[in-house]
Parts: structure tokens; C-alpha cells; sequence
């Protein structure tokens, strides 16, 4: 339908005022809201990432669609009925302790609410206790760790072994980030899944949740 | 609102901007002292003219002339540089202006007349073919950084004495950009100023919009050949523009010394001015030239020295001093092939030209001490052109590009990627890159882990394999078709 054609070309544009003029008038003209999201929205998400993999759009391009993607996600989001809205899966993401640094923790965070997370930002210098406890509060599917110091990085591993000693590590998928980390450190600690920036972790996000 | 603050405008003097970075090598007293030790050398020692119509020219403008031997006295090298015009307009192939030679505008483009080339395809160095001049013109076409064409090697597989007319020609019917060629001599010259005539309509168009400049060089030191000087006559004769590009070896044909060096490639370049003044005034030239070292191991004239460097931007400096517009030599290295050297003399010699704005800039993809041109280097230039375009183009402060508001609403801590602010501006104060790899490592290695080598090799090839060049009307064409038939004609009986 060439309505969520335009809803789709708003986000990639990163126009937020047009994404939300144009997903109120779908609702109010009866659209359905799963519709909204999937064919318009989301679809224009889409297409960003293909276009940031390709070198056609660039980071702050990326944000502002995925800020357009958000505005109009919130006009929809109360009228997904639960069972929609339980789909779509929750992220406990945050940036160790030690470790101040938070854009590229941020950059995931965002992307990942544009593909329709539901995401808990535990902040920077985060304790493997507060995770645990996040985890426990919140149920997510995944845990996201981010660090960009070599001496940081260390600490994932702890709160792995925290997730493991609170009988939590099955119930989870973890996935980590940052400059230092690579492939290699993520297998060594246990991780499910490393990606080198935030396009591939929503990548890797949606292949987690399979 | 707390901290807001409407700036109002303040009132302000004596205020000055770097618009561009900032780059001399000669003071204002030392280009007077080199351009005056030039005129010494031309009244005192003199050079040596092989042409009879050149000669006859400077003898009866007052010149001393003593057989081949003429003095030239100072006033008429201040009365040529003053009847010089200081800009050349060079156009494309459309007529529309494009390249103006004026004040610091550097634009860049390949190299002439070379042996040897590098296959694009097979990476073998071998003899230059018809077909590797189409190719130049194809690349030199569709390479953004690239602004005019040269034929990157003299053709070895036609007739031999038309090579000149064929690379031309190569040039002509793949690119739209401006060329600058090279002939064997007038008839030469006569030949491909006929291939231009048949696109521009008539000789009196070409004129007003030319989009080629033919150049000649003199024998360093001090030796103007019948063959060069002739050349450089008949385009004044013509009023199109012309370059006068002497080659000047220090240690070899010139002082070992670089001011040595500049006072003989700068005698070299006034003679040219002079001659083509004194032939039509207002005649359009361009003087400038190849001027390094002869490396005293190899004794090659070198392509990749620093002196090369060193020396141009001091012979541009010296041009600007005295308003003409300066053929610059950049983007060339005494490497055999694309290696670490080539990228670091390529590179270098590129900024130094720009920083100290020559004009027409040539020799991009000579390779061996020129002895190879090798379109692989061209390609990797463009990408260090497009790098050294951004330098250049220094650092805006006003009070949006300072962005005090913007830091305010972001506060430590914070980050500016959705900035609209950011978004405004990273486009126009970045710079991207064609072929430079910043990857990640995860990525770059499962693209196949490419070095820079790789990837010119894979653009250059992937443009040759789709780049498709505006053909030249059908008129034009058949009438060039028959030049070049006629020409063969010509040799064949």
C-alpha cells in the first residue's frame, strides 16, 4: 500500500514530525497498527541498513531514521495488542563496570528499539550484580556488554560467571561489543555472539532471537 | 533558560581568514633574486635558438644574435610576462569552461608520451598499443579527482610516425575532458588542432573555448630545438594555448644547487614566453615544467625525489610571481610498479603541488622514472587527490562551525551523533575516500583482506569493464575518421 510507502520513505529520510503526522493518520484511518510497524516502519529501517552496509548512508543518517522509526513506534506501540507486543523481545544492554564510555553502547541501544526491541539501558560502569538483578527484573532475552578498554573487557567475563552462579546463563543469550573485543574473546568467554558495530549487532540481535 | 545567550553580531576589525591552508617555500625578496639572476643569465650568457623564424623574431625585437646564440635583454622579458595573459580557460570537449589556470587552481591529470605500460588487466609491463590510450581516456573519463587527459604513452602498434595523432585521437573519442598532447612536430601539431576543429565547429570556436593545449619542451640547458620552438610558435600563431615545459636535471643540465636549478628552467620558461609573444601578443602559454635531480647512483632523472617536489612548487612560486599560468609536475614515482614507494612519492608530490598551487598539473601514473605510465598509479592518485582536496580546503571558523550552542545542549558526556547540527555538516567537513579501507577488521577480512593495491587493480578494471564515455557526435566523428585516413595517405606514399 503506498501509504506505508511513505511511512517507510519518512523514516529513511529521518524525518520524525512526517513519521508521526503519517502514522497518525494510518491509525486514524484504520490501518492495522502490526501493519503500521511491519510495512512501513520497519521496512524503512530496512532499507536504511542495507543503505549504511553500503556505504550510501552514514551513522548520523542511520540515528535520525531510527529516531524517526522511534517517534512514530511510540503513536503505535498502545495499540499492539500484547500478544504483538510480547513478540518482539526485550534487550538488557549496559557498559561495564569500570568503563565510562557509552556512544557505541547508545548507538546499539537505539538501533535495536528501531527494530522493535524492547531494550533496558543499564547506563556505563555497570556492576555484574546490577545485570544479574536486570536480568532477573526484566526476563530479556539478551544481554548486551559493552567495553572499550582492554581492562574492561575483562570484567564480561565476570558477569557471565555471575549469570551462571544466579542460574540465569540458559535463560539468556549474550552478546558483546566494543573496540578491544574480537571473535576470538567472545568464544573464550562464553559469549553468544560479538559484533564489530551497531548495524551488526541488530544483525546479530535478530539471529539470537531466531 | 539558563546559559542561553542570543549572540548578537560584534563589532570587530583587523580580523583574517586562512579560507585555505597555507603553504610558501620562496620569499617575495627571493623569487625577485631568482627572477633577476634568470634575466641576468639571458642577457649575459643567452641560449642557443635552432629555428629560423624564432630567431628572426628576437633579432629584430633587439634581442643580441650571434648564429644560434641569442642575448636577450631584460626589457623584453618584462614586455613578454606584461602582454602574457595570466589565466588560460581550458574547456571540455562540449565547449563548456572548465579548468581556469589562474591563481592557485590546481587540477590534476596523467602524463605523456611513455614506452611502457602496466596492464590493467594482466599486470604485465610491456610495450604501449592504440588500446591503452582508449583505456587512459576511459579512466582519466570516469576518476572524479581527474581533471584533464594526457595519452600515458606513445602507441607502438600504428604507423610509427603518426603515433602522436593516434593517441590523440584515442584521447579524443573516450573522454570529454580537456587534453593536453604532445606531437612529433607542426604537422603533427596541424593534424590533431584539425581533430579538434571538426568537434568545435571552426578554428575561431576552438580559439574561444579551446579544450586542448599541445606542449613542447626545450633541450636543457639553454637549447631551444627547431622542433620545439617551431611547435610553441605555430599555437601562438594559431592564439591557442600552448605549454612550454622544460626538463631540467639538477647536477646534470642545471647547478646542483635548487636556486641553480630553478634560474635555468626559469630561463628556459621566459624564452618560451618571449618567443610566443613575440609571435602574436596576448598569445596564450603555460610554462612550468619536469625540474628534480639526475640521481647521481642510476643517473635517472628521478620522478619520485623530494627535490622533484621541492623544486616544482619553487618554479610555481616563481610563475605566480610573475602572473603566468604554471604545468606542474605530481603523482609520479621512480618505482616499477604499485608498491610502497609509488604510494609514498605519489602521494607526497600531489600535496606539495596543490599546497603550492600549480595549474595544470600532469605526469599523475608515471611510473619508472617515467619510463612506464601506469594507469594503476593514476587510479590510486585519485583517491590522494580526493584526500588532499580535503586538507586544502582547511578549517571553517565561524560561529555555526564553532557550534558553542551545540556543544551546550550536548554537555560532557553526552554524544553528537543525532545531532541535526551533525547531520548538517558531516557530509560537507568530511571527506570520503573511493579506495581507502577503514573497515573493521571482521569485515575486511571476510571481503577477502585487500590491500591497496587490490582494490586500485579492481576499480581500475570494474571502470574499463563499464564506464561508457559520451561518443562524439557522428559529424565530427567520420570527419576524424578521415583525418587520420588521410594522414596514413600521406606516410603511405
Amino acid at each position: 500500500m503506498a501509504f506505508f510507502e511513505e511511512i517507510a520513505s519518512a523514516v529513511i529520510a529521518g524525518d520524525p514530525a512526517k513519521s508521526q503526522e503519517l502514522v497518525r493518520k494510518a491509525l486514524d484511518g484504520g490501518a492495522k497498527p502490526l501493519d503500521i510497524v511491519d510495512q512501513g516502519l520497519m521496512a524503512g529501517m530496512n532499507v536504511v541498513g542495507e543503505r549504511f552496509k553500503r556505504c550510501d548512508m552514514f551513522v548520523p543518517e542511520v540515528l535520525m531514521a531510527a529516531k524517526a522509526m522511534n517517534m512514530g513506534l511510540d503513536l503505535v506501540k498502545p495499540h499492539l495488542d500484547s500478544a504483538s507486543r510480547a513478540g518482539t523481545g526485550t534487550v538488557v544492554i549496559g557498559t561495564v563496570k569500570g568503563d565510562l564510555h557509552d556512544i557505541g553502547k547508545n548507538l546499539v541501544a537505539m538501533l535495536l528499539e528501531s527494530k522493535g526491541l524492547n531494550v533496558v539501558n543499564l547506563g556505563v560502569d555497570v556492576s555484574a550484580e546490577t545485570f544479574v538483578n536486570a536480568v532477573k527484573q526484566h526476563s530479556p532475552q539478551i544481554v548486551g556488554m559493552s567495553a572499550l578498554l582492554t581492562t574492561t573487557m575483562l570484567v564480561m567475563k565476570d558477569v557471565i560467571d555471575a549469570l551462571k552462579e544466579a542460574n540465569l546463563r540458559d535463560s539468556v543469550k549474550v552478546m558483546i561489543g566494543g573496540a578491544p573485543v574480537t571473535q576470538d574473546f567472545a568464544t573464550e568467554i562464553g559469549a553468544d555472539g560479538y559484533a564489530p558495530d551497531a548495524v551488526t549487532a541488530t544483525d546479530l540481535a535478530k539471529g539470537l532471537l531466531g | 533558560m539558563r546559559g542561553a545567550r542570543v549572540r548578537r553580531e560584534t563589532m570587530r576589525s583587523n580580523y583574517r581568514v586562512n579560507a585555505t591552508t597555507q603553504f610558501k617555500v620562496l620569499s617575495c625578496d627571493q623569487l625577485s633574486e631568482i627572477q633577476s639572476a634568470t634575466m641576468e643569465v639571458l642577457e649575459r650568457t643567452g641560449v642557443n635558438i635552432f629555428d629560423k623564424e624564432a630567431l628572426e623574431l628576437f633579432r629584430k625585437a633587439g634581442a643580441k644574435v650571434d648564429r644560434n646564440r641569442v642575448r636577450i635583454p631584460s626589457h623584453l622579458v618584462e614586455w613578454a610576462l606584461k602582454s602574457a595573459p595570466s589565466r588560460v580557460v581550458l574547456c571540455d570537449r562540449n565547449g563548456s569552461r572548465r579548468l581556469f589556470l589562474e591563481g592557485h587552481n590546481s587540477y590534476f591529470g596523467p602524463g605523456p608520451t611513455n614506452n611502457f605500460t602496466i596492464d590493467v588487466f594482466t599486470g604485465e609491463r610491456r610495450k604501449v598499443r592504440k588500446e591503452d590510450n582508449r583505456r587512459t581516456g576511459i579512466l582519466v573519463d570516469a576518476l572524479p579527482n581527474i581533471d584533464f587527459a594526457m595519452d600515458l604513452g606513445t602507441p607502438s602498434d600504428v604507423t610509427a610516425t603518426l603515433a602522436d595523432i593516434h593517441a590523440f585521437e584515442a584521447l579524443l573519442s573516450n573522454t570529454t575532458k580537456p587534453i593536453t598532447a604532445w606531437g612529433f612536430d607542426v604537422s603533427g601539431y596541424q593534424t590533431i588542432i584539425d581533430m579538434c576543429v571538426a568537434v568545435a565547429g571552426s578554428l575561431e570556436d576552438l580559439r574561444q573555448n579551446p579544450f586542448v593545449c599541445l606542449y613542447s619542451e626545450p633541450s636543457s640547458p639553454l637549447q631551444h630545438s627547431e622542433e620545439a620552438i617551431s611547435k610553441l610558435l605555430f599555437m601562438a600563431g594559431q592564439g591557442l594555448p600552448a605549454v612550454y615545459t622544460p626538463c631540467v636535471m639538477a647536477g646534470g643540465t642545471a647547478p646542483a644547487t635548487m636556486a641553480g636549478t630553478l634560474v635555468i628552467a626559469n630561463s628556459e620558461c621566459m624564452v618560451g614566453v618571449v618567443a610566443s609573444q613575440l609571435k602574436r601578443e596576448g598569445a596564450p602559454v603555460i610554462v612550468g615544467g619536469v625540474v628534480t635531480i639526475m640521481d647521481m647512483g642510476s643517473t635517472v632523472f628521478s620522478y619520485g625525489a623530494p627535490e622533484l617536489s621541492l623544486l616544482q612548487a619553487g618554479l610555481t612560486e616563481l610563475a605566480h610571481y610573475n602572473g603566468l599560468p604554471v604545468f606542474g609536475t605530481a603523482g609520479c614515482t621512480d618505482s616499477k610498479g604499485l608498491d610502497q614507494q609509488a604510494a609514498i612519492e605519489g602521494a607526497l608530490s600531489i600535496m606539495m603541488a596543490a599546497e603550492s598551487g600549480a595549474n595544470l598539473i600532469h605526469d599523475v601514473g608515471y611510473s619508472e622514472y617515467g619510463s612506464t605510465g601506469s594507469q594503476l598509479q593514476m587510479v590510486m592518485a585519485n583517491d590522494i587527490i580526493g584526500y588532499v582536496k580535503r586538507v586544502i580546503r582547511g578549517i571553517r571558523v565561524d560561529q555555526n562551525a564553532l557550534a558553542v550552542n551545540v556543544i551546550e545542549a550536548v554537555g560532557p558526556g553526552g554524544h553528537f551523533l543525532a545531532e541535526p547540527h551533525t547531520l548538517a555538516h558531516f557530509r560537507t567537513e568530511t571527506t570520503n575516500l573511493d579506495l581507502v579501507d577503514r573497515r573493521r577488521y571482521d569485515d575486511w577480512k571476510a571481503r577477502g583482506e585487500l590491500s591497496m593495491g587490490d582494490r586500485v587493480r579492481e576499480r581500475a578494471r570494474q571502470i574499463l569493464e563499464t564506464h561508457k564515455p559520451k561518443p562524439l557526435e557522428k559529424e565530427a566523428r567520420s570527419k576524424i575518421d578521415q583525418i587520420i585516413q588521410d594522414a596514413e595517405n600521406r606516410v603511405g606514399k
